[in-house]
């Protein structure tokens, strides 16, 4: 009798753990896609409601460019940006191709504050932006890392991103080649970033990647620079993948979409 | 642990059944509302940035740690 009670109890165990574990499967492959898409595309409505509004960050060159111009006389674009609040003087202009948009106001933690597209992905492909690279924060769209330029700024603007699970933004990534394009707005300014080469492999420990002019990149100056990292390999956390770019060029929103998006 | 469940549920069968659906449901709603949210992140997945939070890293090398 208690052999069989033993035997009973033990199958229903085994048979709750296993039904735990397929239901489990089941949210991170599945159910987690489900949150992030709604989640990443209340960001974006978010956002644009915000641009709608006429809340964008672009009036603030006037401001923004005085207070930002004391300090760059001295080190200009070169420093190492530590603090999140100190910003590339904008108007610091040698020998860059693109012309320097007025400097944004800092971004607020955890919110969107742009919108990424990426061709290669797919022209469907967007997702938001969003300040800070928590977890959370990742859960909701791209994270931009704090302590990297703003968004078109001389510096390096980086940002990270879930490569499987949360709606698999970077699902694709190993498929950039140099040349490709990553497009952000902000809502009165389109970027075209242009991908300077195929992804680079990497450790997680390297956070040079993301300095303002990565080591490895190839740029040999200080630039207006873009970094994309995510995981590598595809389920695991051993390695990172990184892609690096470059401001290619920017145009107002009114003059419509850029020539990359319109393929 | 599922009889001993089943023979207390009031009712008789049919009742007996939709009460364990009811209960099954709650479960899983328990489950992908609270309990794999906490777990999810205990997983590989989520790191896919270079520092683990630079921040820290460099307020503890600025401390001299």
């Amino acid at each position: 009798m208690s052999v069989r009670v033993l035997v009973r109890t033990f199958s229903e165990l085994c048979v709750t753990v296993g039904t735990l574990i397929v239901l489990f499967v089941a949210y991170v492959l599945f159910w987690t896609g489900v949150k992030a898409d709604g989640a990443m595309d209340s960001q974006i409505d978010q956002l644009q409601s915000q641009w709608a509004q006429g809340s964008v960050p672009a009036g603030g060159g006037a401001s923004g460019g005085s207070s930002d111009g004391s300090s760059s006389g001295s080190s200009g674009g070169a420093q190492p940006e530590d603090r999140p609040d100190q910003k590339p003087p904008p108007e610091a202009d040698q020998g860059d191709s693109a012309e320097a948009p007025p400097a944004p106001p800092a971004y607020q933690d955890g919110k969107p504050f742009a919108v990424m597209y990426i061709p290669r992905f797919g022209f469907t492909w967007n997702k938001p932006v969003l300040e800070g690279t928590k977890t959370d924060t990742l859960k909701k769209g791209l994270g931009h890392y704090a302590s990297t330029a703003q968004l078109g700024q001389r510096g390096n603007f980086s940002v990270a991103g879930h490569r499987r699970t949360y709606g698999d933004p970077f699902k694709d990534f190993p498929k950039l080649r140099a040349g490709d394009a990553v497009v952000l707005t902000d809502g009165s300014t389109w970027f075209t970033y242009r991908i300077a080469d195929k992804p680079y492999k990497t450790l997680p420990s390297d956070v040079e990647v993301i300095d303002p002019v990565p080591r490895k990149s190839g740029f040999d100056g200080p630039g207006r620079y873009l970094t994309l990292t995510t995981c590598e390999p595809e389920w695991g956390h051993s390695h990172r993948l990184i892609v690096w770019a470059h401001l290619d060029a920017t145009q107002p929103v009114e003059e419509g979409k850029p020539e990359a998006l319109r393929g | 642990m599922y009889g001993w469940i089943w023979r207390h549920l009031p009712g008789n069968t049919w009742i007996r059944a939709l009460l364990s659906a009811v209960l099954v449901l709650g479960v899983i709603y328990l489950l992908f509302q609270y309990v794999f949210p906490w777990a999810e992140p205990l997983l590989p997945f989520n790191d896919v940035t270079v520092d683990e939070g630079m921040g820290a890293v460099r307020g503890v090398t600025g401390a001299a740690l």
